[in-house]
């Protein structure tokens, strides 16, 4: 394992004339940990280009958690883009870590994060580019270990077959264990049966070869591992400090700033929202902390901007005293401090005002167009409460917002599609109005349209998606309810989400049509420019597997595919908020009132952290 | 003092690095000045932003020895302390070389230097430095060279483009082609448009491996100068 081999850095370097944005291969970032003299090598894969994956904070995570014990290196993996894989693949050179150069398969272990099904077959492409067998099942004892982790880690089985173990849930602690677990086996001369074994002894580390889909639908134990693979979870954020050395890429990539994570979790508990279940319990860093990591990034790193982010930033107990301590200490500079979003409500306002530099975009979720199906989805805000806000936001002199819905929703009627149009009819007379009238010209309500997709471990997960016929009907009707002047519509790719639908509520057969995807020549499904929903059907039906009963209901009382993972939430839970949604009955945020049941504390044995001591 | 301080630091845009582009080699370069903690200048206005003037730009793939960067700050601090920190913080293919302070009145580095120097190596079977030489005299002779570049072809008058016969030698094999440019305000020539130019006309096959800006020069009456020592 990890012998030295072929030094390839002359012929991977051979290619950076070739191609497009060589900035995606160069390394020698600011930050970029080199370590020669680590014997225990990794790769840390993010299965997208460089500039997508440079954003990712879980990556930047564990590069720094796995760089910081003795002996370990962590490299750095993106996928090249098409013109370097076929250079790559035209020269046989292999798939390469960026710090030094050298082929992913000399690596130990191989850490991959899915972030979002549209990045599956990337994986496959770069396992490929690397030389690593797809599947666990054919890996020799030399090969890395290629172990998964990230969001979809809790549905796993579509992509299980490719992986030896997937870790659920969070992973500052856990990574840490997984590689001693295997330095461990290494040093005890285990081979790779065995080293699978001691993994799935590691909690929150699923080894897929352990279990076999049963005849009920669900997953069954084959021994060696856990009936049930619970999520990890940090009890306390506060002692795992967030990097604040981070590599600076030289690539304009997205969110190119400073990242301080801020707080964990959300409890709002949005019906549809699989972060929101999935992430619980809240947890809040402390304020000083929070100033001080991003003092200390902003020195180290350098950037122009630090962000605050989280699932809802404005959300933590303390964002106010935070931001304006942060902001009075980069007075008179050119730094600046940002959040992620800020909602339209009077609190969004307060903050927004804080922030110096370019006015930030306000956004506004309402998600659903009338109020009955924002109670169907525990979406707690009134239509009053959205008109009230952007009057506020506008006579304050802002003149643009930007306005997320869904089509599709459980219990969606065409009444709740044509709501969705009035709502912006309605956010647009209250805009104009609280605008001066020489002004109202720009006036702008930008509109983003999505299709609903019903995922894992939420209370919608026995949901049907629309089909795509569907959705195109629903969406005629929205286009025909919605304003067209100052209204800038976008959509989703209904494609797009269609087959994210198929894809997050799969099952281990899915695995067998994402290769064969993958190799009928998909990959960067993600970018629409590169996606065909048709390459994916075909796989689909020569895989006889259909995809519209993958996105179809589901059986309430039959195991699903990812019913031997815990997020800790418990089913009960999760059936209850189901039945409440029927009946559009609200369920309050448990960080502002008392605790709703879902069953994350007392069966992890964590609680929500709020730093303030109390929110609202 | 309204100006601040006007320090000028050399740089070297070297291995992988030189793939970078030039806004990237800006930004690095700015996130450097940041690390460092200098009392960096800002712009006015309502977001402000370094006050920083680069030198004429690189293209990606083209490296580096003598690149120059000016920026202002806001207060006093010695050439050798601002070296040292900048070399503490930048990266190692763009390090700092030299640091001094230039006069606030001096044209900008962008108007001041117009020479470029280049040295573009060239892979090929044989070395027949000689040759290439003649080759490459006749293209320079002929007077003028025409560049396609995106779609559009622009005629370089080469007298003007090149105020010095470029040089042919030979080093570990490789050929080496030293070229000098006048860098003009509507583009100027690229030394690699002039080698494929020779190369295409030449009986022996070559490649193009390498290209390296060396010096950046001011043109002061009969003299070229650097912009600082
Ligand atoms: S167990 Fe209670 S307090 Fe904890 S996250 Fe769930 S609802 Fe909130």
């Amino acid at each position: 394992m990890a012998t030295p081999a072929a030094d390839v850095s002359a012929g991977a370097e051979s290619l950076l004339p070739l191609v497009e944005r060589p900035a995606r291969y160069v390394d020698g970032e600011w930050g970029a940990r080199h370590r020669p003299e680590a014997s225990y090598r990794t790769a840390l894969l993010y299965p997208d280009t460089y500039e997508l994956g440079m954003a990712n904070q879980a990556l930047a995570i564990l590069y720094d958690r796995l760089n910081a014990i003795d002996g370990v290196a962590a490299e750095r993996v993106f996928v090249p883009w098409k013109d370097m894989a076929a250079e790559m693949r035209a020269s046989s050179t292999p798939l390469f870590t960026l710090e030094s150069m050298q082929p992913v398969r000399d690596c130990a272990l191989v850490g991959v994060t899915l972030p979002y099904e549209l990045t599956y077959t990337n994986v496959l492409e770069a396992l490929d580019l690397a030389g690593i067998p797809l599947r666990s099942a054919d890996r020799a004892e030399a090969d890395p270990l290629v172990v998964g982790g990230g969001p979809c880690a809790f549905d796993p089985e579509p992509m299980a077959p490719f992986f030896d173990a997937i870790l659920v849930g969070e992973g500052e602690e856990a990574v840490v264990e997984i590689v001693a677990a295997h330095r461990a086996a290494i040093e005890a001369r285990a081979n790779r049966e065995e080293t699978l074994r001691r993994l799935a002894g590691v909690p929150g580390v699923y080894v897929p070869s352990l279990y076999a889909e049963a005849p009920d639908g669900g997953m069954r134990p084959l021994g060696g591992g856990p009936a049930v693979v619970e999520k990890r979870v940090l009890r306390d954020l506060g002692a795992f400090r967030p990097p604040t050395c981070p590599v600076v890429p030289f690539m304009d990539v997205v969110h190119d700033r400073a990242t301080i994570e801020i707080l964990r979790g959300c409890a709002r508990g949005c019906r549809f929202c699989q972060a929101g279940m999935v992430y619980r319990p809240v947890r809040e860093r402390r304020a000083d902390d929070i100033v001080r990591d991003s003092l200390a990034a902003l020195a180290c790193g350098g950037y122009e901007e630090v962000s605050l982010t989280s699932l809802s930033s404005s959300d933590h107990s303390l964002i106010e005293d935070v931001v304006r301590r942060l902001s009075r200490r980069l007075e008179g500079t050119d730094v600046t401090v940002s959040l992620p979003s800020l909602r339209v409500d009077a609190f969004g306002l307060t903050l927004a005002r804080l922030l110096k530099g370019k006015r930030p975009g306000l956004t506004l979720a309402p998600e659903a167009g009338t109020q009955r199906l924002r109670d169907v989805i525990n979406k707690n805000v009134t239509g009053e409460d959205l008109l009230g806000a952007v009057r506020a936001a506008f006579e304050a002199g802002w003149r643009r917002v930007k306005l997320y819905f869904m089509i599709g929703l459980p219990t969606e009627t065409d009444e709740d599609v044509a709501g969705i149009g009035r709502l912006v009819g309605e956010v647009l007379a209250a805009a104009r109005e609280a605008t001066p009238a020489d002004q109202r010209g720009s006036v702008r309500v930008g509109v983003s349209v999505s299709t609903f997709v019903p995922k894992a471990h939420t209370p919608f997960q026995w949901d049907a998606q629309l089909t795509l016929p569907e959705v195109l009907r629903r969406q005629k009707i929205l286009r025909d309810a919605m304003p067209r002047k100052g209204v800038e519509l976008s959509w989703h790719d209904a494609s797009a989400s269609f087959l994210e639908g198929a894809l997050a509520r799969g099952d281990r057969k899915v695995a067998d049509v994402i290769e064969r995807t993958w190799r009928s020549g998909a990959v960067f499904d993600a970018w629409t420019e590169e996606f065909s929903l048709d390459r994916w059907l075909a796989a689909f039906e020569e895989e006889g597997v259909d995809p519209v009963v993958l996105a179809g209901p589901r059986d309430a009382k039959a195991p699903l595919p990812w019913s031997h993972i815990s997020s800790g939430v418990s089913p009960a839970f999760l059936k209850l908020e189901r039945e409440r949604a029927e009946r559009a009955v609200a369920t309050p945020d448990c960080t502002f009132e008392e605790c709703t049941g879902c069953g994350v504390c007392p069966s992890l044995g964590v609680e929500n952290a709020i730093a303030g001591g109390s929110r609202g | 003092m309204a100006e601040g301080f006007r320090l000028r630091v050399r740089y070297g845009k070297t291995g992988r690095l030189r793939h970078l582009s030039h806004l990237e080699v800006i930004r690095a370069c700015e996130r450097s000045v940041r690390r460092a903690g200098l009392p960096y200048s800002v712009t006015q206005g309502f977001s402000p932003k370094i006050k920083a003037a680069f030198g004429p730009a690189l293209p990606v793939g083209t490296a580096g020895e003598r690149e120059y960067y000016d920026v202002w700050l806001t207060s006093y601090v010695p050439a050798r302390t601002v070296l040292e920190r900048l070399a503490g913080a930048s990266p190692a293919g763009l390090a700092p070389q030299a640091v001094s302070y230039a006069g606030g009145r001096e044209p900008s580095l962008s108007a001041a230097l117009t020479v470029a120097r280049y040295r573009v190596l060239v892979a090929s079977p044989a070395t027949w430095p000689e040759e290439f030489g003649k080759v490459l005299a006749g293209v320079v002779g002929s007077g003028t060279l025409a560049v396609e570049h995106k779609g559009k072809t622009k005629v370089f008058d080469l007298a003007r483009s090149l105020p010095e016969e470029p040089r042919v030698g030979s080093e570990d094999g490789f050929l080496v082609v030293e070229i000098t440019t006048r860098i003009g305000q509507e583009g100027s020539l690229r030394p690699e448009a002039l080698v494929h130019e020779a190369l295409s006309s030449s009986p022996k096959p070559g490649s193009l491996i390498a290209v390296t800006r060396t010096d950046l020069l001011v043109e002061a009456g009969k003299e070229w100068l650097r912009p600082m020592e």
